[in-house]
């Protein structure tokens, strides 16, 4: 099996480029929904071991009502009897007195309810978590591409090193921006939010990306010493299909290992492990359909600009 | 593949085996079976969960240090640090953590108490202010017993031995409702729930009386017709059954504890100390010198005005006598006063070392100048939740791992097979590698674990597909494989390095969350690297040979093409 990657190459650019752009828009139109992480705030999940469980929005109101000057509170239903309810970041006494408000309006007490987990962020921790994660994001970029940088150094016919590492870059803001994209759809229709974890979980998919590129790059950078009678396109198109079975087996056993943590595993990590999912997939996609492709663009750039 | 190089790998092979054996031993989460060799050391380590596995707490405190001068102000926070530990050490959790940080100039206290049930009474404790007492020598007190306490004792252990004779009647009476009559009447807090049942004992465990009651004189299944005393006190006894023999025989047994007072306790418990009005507020510094002539460390202190005039007047009626400094009720320092001292400034000498005496600041600053701590942020998992979610991320572990095994041996057959049992030898590596050097296991970091198990058969992958094409292009079995392994090396170094370091930053800039999921992926990268290229090029240099030449199915080629 030969698939003619590069000669289709725009049709995979255009695939590309509407992913990308719906990403930019829902970003600049919906933009992300911070946790409690970043904004500061406060979750508490109960457990209500009542007969009857109010409906959510009744809480609120019963909350609300007794307890005027807390400000926005934001209940939603957890399976068959508990609660998970938003608040402004809380102190101890505070914390003490949601639980009483939830309990009573229950007609229960405190010690019949069952806490399964609290956090309480902070404005100052949510803000000191924000700059953490935008020097993360920073750092961690700049040590890929002078990576990147490194590895193609010795490559340079005929196209020069700098432009693999271009290639990989752009392979690479490419995969991050759609995995956002769809965390801000995700965030404006099904209310998922973007945590410390989901920071964690977009480097991970930048180590990725830059894998899977670096096994097709290789490939080209061997092809090119032992059959230099081929062409530039040729021997692209014959080291993506060379490598495409490998690029597609490495990142499915790390998305059936993903794939049992999304369905099985526990409830904090969900996102993060889906955040790697739609990374992978798409990593694994860029790195066949667009890094490599991208290299025959700058040959014939450059051969137009020697013309 | 000659001779020696033969013997060569069925050495490496060897040594692979024992690794994985050792490792096995280590990463087993229960203790081992009694009588195992080396038992004490297989299970000397644990596996360490974290907050959101095992239930717990952590808080993050602000230290406002704008009071204390600036050179004071590390000093100041370390002194929070220890009255905090020694708090929640009072507590009653295992192993909690205490640390200081300082981020953009501010000082935080961190703390994280494990499986805690009450975490508005811990936090209340916390936050309390440190109370800094001097005191001195009751002059009233005295080493030995007034005829007053002794009677008082007399009176106590009177009753309780008619309490424990009106238990016994009534034991002797219904001998079946032991149980019940041990969690009513029993005072020993740690076997009254359980119905005063003990559990299995060896020789040497309780002390005499009891020992010779349960092993010598009741057979399995009586309870003693009289009351065994103890210093304890009062024990009414029951011999369950027993098992084993000479040295290994064990008995279970129950008991209900009546209490009796001796008169070391009491001497004990009574207090050596009086307070005078001198406290932590008269103490303006405390600070670290070093003697001039011997430049040995001593801790100086200075008293306000009020101080002043309170501390002349304890040191003129205690000299030659001690004077002890309490913090939160522990004394931290027991000076002896050689001269009265009037200007309100004093030295401590004595064999300290500069660690101690340091310290001993630390803990006089945090009585004398409270540094006002705020809680900034609070995360909390209840217990339940925590086994529910180590429970479904160990499943979602072994489905991934039966996942990916079954993917590699439909993919790559024989190959296969030996990278799924690469695949095991890294596992059992990991995880022994989780228990020697006590990593913590969050949710976070086992999803980093069970990813990297993902990325461990990247390598076998990129390896066994250039074996593939080495086949296909023609060239014989086992070459083709010593070439895979050769050729597949720089694609696997390079894309691990770019996950390496991804780790590095995550672990670095991270959150504890972060940092747990960064250091177990980095640990499994790096394992990786040995399990997948050097144990299953081990293993499959083992089963190499003539009689594999033309079964190149088995490596999931269907035939070869001649160039």
């Amino acid at each position: 099996m030969h698939l003619n990657i590069v000669k289709n190459r725009n049709k995979y650019f255009i695939f590309s480029g509407i992913l990308i752009l719906i990403s930019i828009v829902s970003l600049a139109i919906w933009g992300l929904k911070p946790s409690i992480d970043f904004s500061g705030g406060a979750l508490l999940e109960v457990e209500v071991k009542a007969e009857q469980k109010l409906a959510a929005p009744e809480l609120s109101d019963k909350i609300t009502n007794a307890w005027k000057d807390l400000g926005e509170v934001k209940v939603q239903p957890l399976g068959e009897s508990s609660f998970i309810i938003r608040t402004k970041h809380l102190s101890e006494d505070e914390h003490q007195n949601l639980l009483a408000q939830v309990a009573s309006a229950h007609g229960l007490t405190k010690a019949e309810l069952e806490e399964k987990r609290f956090e309480t962020i902070g404005p100052v921790i949510g803000q000191e978590l924000k700059t953490k994660a935008i020097w993360a994001i920073v750092i961690a970029s700049l040590a890929i591409i002078f990576y990147i940088a490194y590895s193609f150094r010795k490559i340079s016919k005929p196209v020069a090193s700098w432009k693999y590492g271009l290639g990989a870059v752009l392979a690479l803001i490419h995969d991050i921006l759609i995995v956002t994209g769809c965390f801000s759809i995700f965030g404006y229709f099904l209310g998922f939010e973007v945590d410390l974890l989901f920071i964690s979980a977009l480097l991970t998919i930048l180590g990725f990306s830059v894998h899977d590129t670096i096994v097709v790059y290789d490939r080209t950078r061997e092809n090119l010493i032992y059959n230099p009678q081929k062409t530039f396109e040729e021997t692209v198109d014959k080291a993506i299909n060379d490598t495409m079975r490998r690029s597609i087996n490495t990142s499915l056993t790390v998305f059936i290992v993903l794939l049992s943590l999304f369905l099985i595993g526990g409830e904090s990590t969900k996102n993060f492990v889906l955040a790697l999912m739609i990374g992978v997939v798409i990593g694994t996609y860029s790195s066949i359909f667009v890094a490599s492709t991208l290299l025959v663009v700058w040959y014939k750039l450059g051969l137009k600009i020697k013309k | 593949m000659n001779f020696s190089q033969a013997v060569k790998n069925k050495y490496q092979l060897i040594v692979i085996l024992i690794l994985a054996v050792f490792c096995a031993l280590i990463a087993y989460p229960k203790d081992l079976p009694v009588g195992t060799p080396l038992e004490k050391f297989w299970n000397q380590t644990k596996y360490k969960l974290g907050l959101d596995l095992q239930g717990g707490t952590h808080l993050i405190y602000q230290a406002d240090t704008s009071k204390i001068d600036a050179q004071d102000r590390s000093s100041a926070v370390e002194g929070v640090r220890d009255v905090i530990e020694r708090r929640v050490n009072a507590f009653g959790v295992s192993e909690p953590v205490v640390q200081t940080n300082m981020v953009g100039g501010e000082y935080r206290v961190i703390v994280e108490l494990a499986g805690i049930k009450d975490v508005k009474q811990a936090i209340d404790m916390i936050g309390e202010t440190p109370l800094l007492e001097f005191k001195e020598q009751d002059a009233n007190y005295s080493a030995t017993l007034t005829a007053e306490e002794q009677k008082e004792i007399d009176d106590y252990n009177k009753t309780a031995k008619e309490k424990a004779q009106d238990v016994l009647r009534q034991v002797l009476a219904a001998p079946a409702k032991f149980n019940q009559l041990a969690t009513k009447y029993s005072e020993d807090a740690g076997s009254q729930n359980q119905g005063g049942e003990l559990g299995w004992a060896k020789q040497g465990q309780f002390v005499k009386e009891f020992e010779e009651e349960i092993f010598n004189v009741l057979k399995s299944g009586q309870t003693s017709s009289r009351l065994v005393q103890t210093n304890y006190g009062y024990h009414i006894i029951k011999k369950i059954e027993e098992r084993g023999e000479g040295e290994a025989r064990e008995v279970s047994s129950a008991h209900i504890l009546i209490k009796t007072k001796s008169a070391e306790e009491v001497i004990k418990s009574k207090d050596a100390w009086k307070n005078t009005e001198l406290s932590g507020r008269h103490l303006s510094r405390a600070s670290l010198q070093f003697d001039q002539q011997t430049g040995e460390p001593q801790v100086s202190l200075e008293f306000n005005e009020d101080g002043k005039k309170l501390f002349a007047e304890i040191t003129e009626r205690n000299v030659g006598k001690p004077v002890a400094i309490f913090l939160d009720g522990t004394p931290i320092s027991v000076p002896t006063v050689n001269e009265p001292i009037r200007e309100g400034k004093a030295v401590i000498t004595g064999r300290f070392d500069i660690k101690e005496a340091k310290q001993l600041v630390e803990n006089l600053s945090a009585g004398a100048l409270p540094v006002p701590i705020t809680l900034l942020s609070q995360q909390t998992v209840g217990a339940s939740l925590g086994k529910e979610s180590l429970q479904k991320s160990l499943w979602a572990g072994v489905i991934g791992i039966i996942a990916v095994a079954i993917f590699m041996l439909l993919f790559y057959r024989l190959p296969g097979l030996m990278a799924v049992l690469a695949l095991v030898v890294y596992i059992l590596l990991n995880l022994a590698i989780f228990q020697i050097f006590n990593i913590t296991l969050s949710l976070a970091s086992i999803a980093g674990f069970i990813l990297s198990i993902g990325m461990a058969v990247d390598a076998n992958v990129l390896i066994f597909e250039r074996t593939k094409e080495e086949i296909k292009a023609g060239r014989e079995l086992n070459n083709a494989v010593i070439e895979g392994f050769k050729r597949a090396w720089t694609s696997i170094r390079d894309s691990n390095i770019s996950s390496l370091i991804t780790c590095l930053i995550l672990y670095w800039i991270g959150s504890s969350v972060v940092k747990g999921f960064a250091l177990t992926l980095f640990i499994g990268v790096v394992t990786s690297m040995f399990s997948a290229i050097t144990v299953t090029r081990t293993l499959m240099k083992f089963i190499m040979g003539n009689w594999l030449k033309e079964k190149t199915w088995l490596f999931g080629v269907k035939k070869i093409i001649k160039n």
